[in-house]
Parts: structure tokens; sequence; C-alpha cells
């Protein structure tokens, strides 16, 4: 029995096998491995990753027994990397598991190249100067990479890597594909041959929306000089025609094509978020270009020419009342068109490989497909390098988010985040982490929000008191819980990246655990 | 001493929290030692369901300072759970997850204590449900979690005022995912809206029509249900079909690709006629972790008061970037579950009959033609005539007797209102009491004894 | 929110008179609304109910219908109503006991009704049910079969659908099939 098969099962019917199979080539690296990456990895393990390599220089303390669950009594005075990595490796056998018995500040420093290795880096519980270093080392090395801190009852997750390109973008709720304001000639005359006054009620009540719509959507053309209906009244009158048409009450049929005439009353042509991408500059490729700007290139290519302002149709139909004869032949007509768009763009992708240098063949034709099918979904996240956002802020976000009651909260914390790692930088302990310098440590701390506010140009804002201390009380913990939330953020954002399916976080997650409103800044 | 240096360290991360005083707390946080200590001595919680989201909850409390816990789960592990469910392996398919998962956290953390309950919760006595502080909810069902629901708002007591007794009040804290998507919610009955005042907010499950199945299959999922539902009775007359019997579900899997192949349908797949038959729910570890522990999170926050609480829904979805809402749902005054229920007084000795007719001069409820049903039992039926007759003999005896001479519980009516003139049919929360009749109960107790 | 101390009190309190409450069976909202759709019942004569697990359950009960006009005139058909704890978030399962040729019904008692399955909304109720069924015995309809044949012989030749219902009602075979007399 394929065992590894059903043991996946339910992660399978997320990411499929196509995704399983990238995390199974995947090498994580893990940097520090108190509870906040233990956790990452964990959910990272059980899903199968390749291999994981966790790296921390620290022995086991008692006070890790508390908050990590990867350790246990016998690890006290261990490598914290040993210990966590054996406890990792119990979870799934099928998983490669190395340790590195090394403080990750100092691989920074003394060994950039060992980096480039892997296939993503999870960084956690790094001080600001380190994550900038290494973020320009992954970024050099093409390696993705995420940062995650945990900080009492707050704390962040950012994801750094120049570009990431998601065909399968897989949206909840996406708008199907079905042309009904643009039919193509196949899709007419398919409609065409369908009476829709057809006497028998059982032929009737089974002809499908898509047909109904097609075919009423000509007739209205036909009287309004062949414009489809726009204005309020316009789209009221054609609605009226539809139900007109029905011959009995519970023809469900004609409720669908009543339901979603407003596919016929949409804009043609694409959104404008695909715009925005095959307007990209990314777009005007050359030999240095990856496969998805190739496609997108040929993309542009195909809407304005063979497409006629519409993508390549997705070729598949959600399930309508119908009967089993027209439904079938429905979703032959569709995949047919389909099938021909995906032809026309794969030469347009052959000829632009071969113009740009590169064997024409190069991107598989599975991958062209997939292109096509997805082309209305396509995502592209870019991010920038930590060490830009920190010395060249975005002011005017930042005091947007400083200034409006939603977002205030957490986008102190992200203050309050950078402002303890300069306090540290200064006085070689975290605000609060020791008893006895509470009041004294509020004031430095307070000292410091206000000089990194200034240092970001936002002279006059504050973060108000309460933070503050909250800050300091925080002492620099690392709770369970809390690093249990941000490890599972972190874990769903490599798995995002690695199978490059769904769409992940573009900002800062900032965690609010005072009352769970955590807001994602894009700063 | 040398314990208590070991204790101190061990919670180091946490004493910052629990040990110190706050700004943004609740009213009633008292910071010290002794919280972090009642915490791990006084404060029992129960965690239903040992699976996905139980895992991680058990080793969340575990972590956070708790020592008593309790779960409770039916199931036993299958190999399908072990991509997220990691307090089991391989060799442990076939046992029960609760005793499990209970072992496994106990092993790790050491001075926890957690005691597994291998049953259904329908199992347990109300009673048991009475010893816990906190009920937090690791379920995918909404008919558990409605029972659980049931269950903690049925302690609930209100006082005159019609405000919620604070001991009565048995706090839950529900986590729900579906792959990358999930919810956390904290229910205090009495304050925060119940899962009955937002039943709603769970989409029911989609229904094929059958004679679609039978005459206009369309998708894979028609056939496969087109086996399931009816073709199976069809050839197995009188056999059950049982889901998890492999070769049942063969069956009805080669059925469903007979039958698409007839109709010219693609994609019946083994993993699909899995999934629709059993409505199979995607489900990965990050979610869980994510879920469990703002679960867990709100739980600490809830018994120590060492932070705000979440007030009250938290929706998360990761699908497309990253979104986090919190919602605060207001509760449904005339909930039948969690609501105070209309308060009456009434003497020992009113009868049945007298009782109902009284329902229709209180002004509050102007109730006629009332039915009445006292926990499992029915009272008095207006309708059908066969439970009409069942029930007349008590419409002349004294309600007190019928209520099992308790000096104060709830029943439920139904009946018609008419307001404005308008009429209405109504399903209504009364919570009795009978005057002087503590007394009574007392002696009775004392001639009992 | 949680008062420690309070809880402790009660610990100590509990451990003080532990006399074990008696038990009590926890109702679901899914049975009180139940209890509300039966006693608001209003059904012809010709639509009786019996609870054959007593007064206090209301969850699993019988209907026999006795269509008083109609193809089915004079038969009697015996109708099992599963509820759900959920109910009314969930339909009640229906099958019908009686094996009848109808076009709308198969063999094994599965009952194409739409409230019953993909239009069940919580707004509707027992009695809304139990008259659908009703309207399928007076109005059977061959437009969304669940039985073909019956379904294609009423449509193309109402005479001799006629004739086979009056057949199947007095206990014979229709085709293949033996029907039990229901009348």
């Amino acid at each position: 029995m394929a065992e590894p098969k059903t043991k996946y099962d339910r992660q399978l019917r997320i990411w499929g096998e196509q995704g399983q199979t990238a995390l199974e080539k995947a090498s994580i690296c893990l940097l520090n491995c108190g509870p906040t990456g233990s956790e990452t990895l964990k959910n990272l393990v059980l899903g199968g990753v390749g291999s994981i390599t966790v790296i921390d220089g620290s022995k086991v303390e008692l006070g890790d027994l508390g908050n990590n669950f990867m350790v246990d009594e016998s690890c006290v005075g261990q490598s914290k990397a040993k210990c966590v990595c054996t406890f990792l490796q119990e979870l799934n056998d099928a998983v490669k598991a190395k340790f590195i018995e090394e403080y990750p500040e100092a691989l920074v420093d003394s060994n950039p190249s060992f980096f480039s290795q892997f296939t993503l880096v999870v960084a956690t519980q790094l001080a600001e100067d380190s994550m900038m270093k290494l973020d320009k080392i992954c970024r050099e090395a093409n390696v993705l990479l995420i940062f995650a801190r945990s900080y009492g009852l707050t704390g962040f997750v950012r994801n750094s890597v120049k570009e990431h390109a998601v065909i399968e973008s897989k949206p909840d709720h996406f708008l199907d594909d079905l042309r009904l304001n643009n039919p193509w000639s196949e899709l007419k005359r398919f409609a065409e041959s369908i009476d829709l006054k057809v006497p028998d009620p059982v032929a009737h009540k089974h002809t499908p929306y898509v047909v109904i719509l097609v075919k009423m959507a000509e007739e209205w053309a036909k009287a309004h000089g062949g414009t489809l209906p726009s204005t309020r009244d316009e789209k009221k009158e054609f609605k009226e025609l539809l139900k007109a048409g029905m011959v009995a009450m519970d023809e469900d049929n004609y409720k669908e094509a009543i339901e979603a005439s407003f596919k016929v009353f949409a804009p043609r042509g694409i959104s404008s978020d695909l715009l925005q991408i095959i307007h990209d500059s990314c777009s005007e490729v050359d030999s240095n270009s990856s496969d998805f700007w190739v496609m997108v290139a040929a993309l542009k290519e195909f809407i304005v020419n063979e497409g006629g302002g519409e993508a390549p149709l997705e070729g598949s139909i959600p399930d309508m009342t119908s009967s089993t004869e027209l439904y079938v032949n429905l979703q032959k007509i569709y995949l047919a068109k389909s099938e021909a768009d995906f032809l026309v763009l794969q030469q347009r992708v052959k000829s632009i490989l071969k113009r740009i240098g590169r064997d024409p063949d190069s991107i598989s034709k599975a991958m062209i497909k997939s292109f096509c099918k997805n082309a209305r979904k396509l995502k592209v996240c870019r991010y920038r390098l930590i060490e830009d956002e920190f010395s060249n802020p975005a002011v005017s976000e930042l005091q947007k988010y400083l200034s409006d009651e939603e977002y205030s909260v957490a986008m102190g914390f992200y203050i309050l985040l950078r402002a303890v790692d300069r306090f540290a930088a200064n006085y070689n302990s975290f605000p609060g982490q020791f008893e006895g310098e509470l009041d004294e440590d509020i004031s430095r701390l307070k000292t410091a929000v206000v000089g990194l506010l200034n240092d970001l140009g936002c002279n006059g804002s504050t973060v108000t008191e309460d933070l503050i201390n909250e800050m300091c009380r925080f002492g620099a913990s690392e709770l369970h819980a809390v690093a249990a939330f941000i490890g599972g953020i972190a874990s769903q954002e490599v798995i995002k990246l690695i199978t490059k399916q769904f769409v992940p976080m573009v900002g800062t997650f900032i965690f609010n655990g005072i009352d769970q409103k955590s807001q994602l800044l894009t700063l | 001493m040398a314990e208590s240096t070991v204790h101190q360290s061990r919670s180091r991360d946490l004493d910052k929290l629990l040990l110190r005083p706050g700004n943004l707390v609740a009213p009633t946080f008292e910071p010290g030692a002794q919280l972090r200590d009642d915490l791990q001595e006084y404060a029992k919680i129960l965690v239903v369901g040992a699976g996905g989201l139980g895992c991680e909850l058990l080793k969340d409390l575990a972590l956070s300072g708790f020592k008593n816990l309790e779960v409770i789960d039916m199931d036993r592990i299958e190999v399908t759970n072990l991509n997220r469910q990691f307090l089991f392996r391989l060799e442990d398919v076939g046992k029960p997850k609760a005793e499990v998962a209970a072992r496994r956290v106990m092993e790790r953390v050491s001075g926890v204590n957690i005691v597994p309950h291998f049953c259904r919760i329908e199992d347990k006595d109300i009673d048991f449900y009475r010893d816990f502080i906190i009920i937090v909810l690791g379920l995918d069902s909404v008919e558990a979690r409605s029972y659980i629901n049931a269950v903690a708002c049925g302690f609930l007591e209100y006082d005159s005022d019609d405000k919620p007794i604070e001991e009565t009040v048995k706090p839950m804290v529900d986590g729900g995912t579906e792959g990358f998507k999930g919810h956390a919610r904290v229910i205090i009955p009495g304050s925060t809206p119940c899962f009955e005042c937002t039943i709603w907010l769970f989409p029911p499950q989609v229904k094929f029509p059958l004679c679609t199945l039978a005459e206009t299959p369309r998708t894979a999922a028609h056939c496969i249900e087109y086996a399931h539902l009816i073709k199976w009775d069809e050839v197995h007359s009188g056999k059950t079909f049982d889901p998890d019997d492999p070769e049942h579900m063969k069956w009805v899997y080669t059925e469903a690709v007979k039958r698409a192949e007839l109709f010219g349908i693609q994609g019946v797949t083994y993993s699909l006629t899995q999934g629709v038959v059993k409505n199979i729910i995607p489900a990965i570890a990050s979610t869980n972790a994510i879920v469990s522990a703002a679960c867990t999170l709100e739980t600490l926050k809830l018994v120590s008061g060492c932070s705000k609480t979440l007030s009250n829904y938290l929706t998360y979805n990761g699908v497309e970037g990253l979104h986090i809402k919190v919602t605060e749902f207001v509760k449904d005054k005339d909930c039948l579950v969690c609501g105070p229920g209309v308060l009456l007084e009434l003497d020992t000795s009113v009868t049945l009959q007298k009782f109902i007719d009284m329902l229709e001069e209180h002004p509050k409820l102007l109730l006629s033609k009332a039915s009445v049903r006292h926990q499992a039992t029915n009272l008095y039926m207006q309708a059908p005539q066969v439970l009409e007759e069942m029930t007349r003999s008590n419409l002349n005896l004294p309600l007190f007797e019928l209520m099992g001479k308790v000096p104060r519980d709830i029943v439920h009516v139904t009946g018609t209102t008419s307001r404005d003139d308008k009429k209405a049919s109504c399903l209504r929360k009364l919570c009795l009491v009978f005057k002087g009749a503590d007394a009574v109960t007392d002696q009775d107790m004392a001639v009992g004894a | 929110m949680i008062r420690l101390f309070k809880v402790k009190e009660k610990q100590r309190e509990l451990a003080e008179n532990a006399n074990g409450g008696v038990p009590i069976k926890k109702q679901t909202a899914g049975e009180l609304r139940v209890n509300k759709d039966i006693s608001e019942l209003n059904l012809p004569s010709s639509c009786t109910m019996t609870f054959p697990n007593g007064k206090d359950n209301l969850m699993n009960f019988e209907v026999s219908i006795r269509p008083d006009e109609g193809y089915y005139l004079g038969g009697t058909f015996l109708f099992s109503f599963q509820v759900s704890p959920i109910y009314p978030h969930e339909a009640p399962k229906v099958k019908c006991k009686t094996k009848v040729y109808h076009p709308n019904i198969d063999l094994e008692g599965n009952v194409c009704l739409n409230i019953l399955r993909e239009d069940w909304k919580p707004v509707l109720s027992i009695n809304t049910i139990i008259y659908g069924l009703y309207h399928l015995f007076t109005e059977p309809n061959w437009e969304d079969p669940l039985n073909h044949d019956a379904a294609a012989v009423l449509r193309d030749n109402p005479k001799m659908f006629e004739s086979n219902v009056r057949r199947a009602l007095s206990g014979g075979y229709v085709g293949q099939t033996f029907f039990q007399r229901c009348i």
C-alpha cells in the first residue's frame, strides 16, 4: 500500500502531487530553534519537506522546558540544535534532519556562502543587524527567506525574496470564464442549434443557462444595435425577458440564468491586475528572463492579437442545471477553445524563446498549459530588502498607520520591535529582560522609540505609554502559544513559497496578542 | 528551596506575563506567584477532541502554565491523521487518540497531568463538564459543537435582573480549520453569543437533488453520489454502507466509474470518491497550529486576566496573502440555549392546565395554545392528536410535581403569540421559580436521608 | 474574566458535599425545534403520525399518508423521519417504507423532493415536508424522475400508468417488480 500517499492525503487535496513533490525537494534551514523556530519546522516536517538543517549555538536551559515542546528534561545542558533536531526527526522519518551547533549571527558573519545550499531559510529571533546582513546574502544567492520573531504578546513574520511569481494562485472565489459577454463563434453556433421554446417541458428545464444567456444576449444585441444591456433599466429589462422565458415556476435553469445575467453585463477584456502584469517592465524579455516572464510576454501578444482583448480561455465550466448531453457537449466546446488558445500561446512562447536565444522547447507543455488555465489569476509578489525598508521608510504609509485606529497598535508594535533591538545594542539586554530595572528600562525604551520615530521621519508621532510599558513587561519572553502562532504562519508562508501555489503575504505581519487584532503592514 | 528555583526557571518566559503588573490587562488581573501557582493547581481545563486541533491544544496548554488537563475523543488514530496530528506515529494507528495524545504530552512536559477519555461526549454525565473552568473545543462537526454548547450554557443561571451569575458561567473557546482557513472564538455564555446564536455562520452542506443523480448526472461527484446513495441500496438490500470499510468504498468507486463512462463524464478518482462520500475537509498542520495557538492564548488570558480577550470571533485566511479579522458578533437575546428566558414565579399548587392558561394572560408572553417541555420530557403537547392524548392526563397535576419538585428550573413552551394583531408561532424559554419550594425540598431531603 | 479564588472556593465546596447529582440528559437545540414543529402540526386527516420511541423522543417518527384523491387514492404509505440534533440546520432524513410504483420515489424508498435536499432551509418545518410528500401522491411528476420507468409511462401513457398504480396498490407485479398490497 502506498503509505506516504495516504499519510499526506489531507494535504494532497490542497496542493496536489506537484506541490508535494516541490516540498519533498526542498531543503530548509532554520536559524535559532527556540519555540518559534521549532514550531515552524514541526509543521514542515509533518508535511514532508525534503530536509531540514537546524542551526543554534545555545545549550538547553531549564527555562526552555517551559516554552519549547521539542526539548525535555534529559536535554538540559545539551546542544539545543541537536535535541530539537532529534525530536523533530521522530515526527517523520522521510525527512532528512541535520543540525549544526553554531550561533547564526556568527555564521552570517563568517560563512555567507553557507546559505546558498538551501531552498529556503527561516530566520527566527534574529536582531536587526543580522537580519539585514542575512537578507542581502539570501537575495544574492537567490534563496527564499522568511523572518519570524515572537516577543511577549507580539511578534512578526516577513517574507523576503526579490520576486515570487505565482501561476496557480487558487483563489477562493473567482469568477468563472464563460465569455457570456463575448462568445466565440463555436459557442454561438452551439447556442443557435438549441431551441429555447422547445415544447418538451423536460428539455425546457434542462437547457443550460449558458445557452439561454448566449441566445438572449444575441437577441438583445440584434435589437439594440449590437450593444449589450448596460444601464440599470436595460439590465432589469433583460432579466424580465429571461423571466418571461420560463414555462413553469420551478425551472432552476432559468433561475440560474437570472442570477448569472451579470456575466452578460460585465465589461469585456482583462482585469486591471492582469493589465498591470503584462505591462510590467519584466515582460520586455531577454535571455535572462525567467520562464514566467517569457510566458507573460507571450500572453501579452496573445491578448492583443488572437485573444481580441481576452486572455486564453480557462476551459472548465461550473456545474449547472442541464441535461447530461447538453452539459457534456458544452464542456467539450469550452475545452476545445481553451486547447486552441493554448496551442496559439505555445507557439508564441516558442518564437519568443527562439528570439531571445533560448531552446524553443525549454518551457514544458504542462507548464504552458497550466499558465493558460490560470492566466487570469497570475500574481507577482515583490519584497523590498529589509535594509531598504529600514533606511528608506515609506513615511506616508507609516504616518497613515500610526494615526489609523485599526492599525495604530500593530504599527506601535512594529516600532517597538525595532526599538528593542536598538535598546539591546546599547544596553546588552532587552528592556525588562531582568527583574529590578523595569522603571529605568521603560524610560530608556521610550527614548529609543522617540529616536526611532525621528529617524523614520515621523517626528511628532508617538507610541502610547501603555504599549511601551507592555513591551517592557514582555521582557523578550518567548511564550509558547505566541511562538506556535507565529511559527504556524511562518510555516504556511514557507509552503506557499515552495509549492508556488496560493499567494504569500506581502508586507510585514504584526501579531497583536492583546486583542488579536493583528495586521499586515505594507511598508 | 532548590525546587522553587527550578520551578521559577521553568516558567521563565510565562512569569513575565503572570508576575508583572500590566496596563493592558483584564480588571481581574492579580499578578504574582500566587496566580501562577493557582493556574497550575486549580484551573482544570477540558479539551474536546484529540485530532488536529486537539493535539496542538494539549501541547500549547501544557506549555502555557496549565497542569490539569483532560481530553475527550471517541476516535482512533488513522494513517491520514499523521500529516498534522503530531503526537501520533505510524505504530499508533488504531489506538484511541485521547489516550496516545495524553501520554505523549505527559512524557514530554513533566508535571502536567492529562486524563484521557476515550468515549463520546454524550456518554459523560452533565456533571462531568461542570468541573472545568473552561472548555476548549477542537472539533470538526456542527453537532458536537452544538452539544457542548448546550451543556455549557445549561450551567448558566441569571439573577433577577437577567444578569448572568458569575459562578455559573462556563466559558468555551472554539477553533476550527479548513485548508488554509480557520477561526477561533470565545464564547462566554450570557455575555457573548453562544454557538446557537450564530449557527448561521456554518454553511449547510451541499446536497445534490436525487433526481439529478438518477437522471441528469453532469459531474464526477454526481456519479459518486449516485453509487453511494442510490445504487448501494438497490444492490445491497438492507446492508448499511460503511464509509470506513475499504471494500464498500471501492465498490462505490467502481460503480461511479461505470456510471461516468456511461454518461461521458470525466474525473472520477478513488480519492475524489472518498472525499465526496466522507465529506473530507482538507487539513494541514500550519493552520491547526495557528488556530490552536490563538485558542490557547485566549484560554490563558481568560483564566489569568493577564491581557485583554478576543472579542469575540477571529477569522484567519491564508489563501491569498494573509487576512486576519476580528468580528464582534452580538448575542441573540431570545436565544433558547443561552438566553435568560422569562422568569415566572408560581405556587407549588399550580396545575399544568392553570399554568398554560396563565401564559395566555402573561403580558410578556401572551402565548396561547402552549405545549410544554421540561428537560427531556413533554409535559403537554397540543398536537398531533396521538401526543395530545398521551399527555392530556398531566393537565390536572401540579406543575411542581411534574417537574420533580425542584425549586427552580427551565421549561420550554411553544405556542402562538399575538403581537399587534399578528399571530406568530414561537418557542420560548421560561425560568420557573416555585414560591416557598426551598423549604419543601429541604424537608424532602431530610426525610430521604 | 474568571476569578480563580472563586474557583478555589467552589472546588472546596464540591469536595465537601460530593453527593453526585442526578444525571440529566441534555437537550439539543434541534430537539426543541422539532418539538415546536410537531406541537404546531396542522395535518389533514389523511396524514397520521406515530412515535415509536414514546412521547418524549420526537427525533424519530413515522408518518403515514392516505391520499384522498388522484392515482394513489386509497393507498397507505409509510414514511420514516430521522431528525438530526442540529435540525433545522440540516433537513430530516426521510424514507418511504412502503414499496411504491411512483415516478419520484424509487424502489428503495428514496424520495425526490427538493426541500429534503438541495432546497432545504431552516425556515421550513416538518409540516412543510409532510405537505410536500402528500403532494407527491396527488401530483406525481414525470419531469424529475427517480423511478425512470414509472415516469416514462406516466408521460407517454397516463391510462397505463393509472392501471399500473392500481395493480401495485392492490398487490401485484408491474413489469418484473412485485409490490405489496397497501390498500
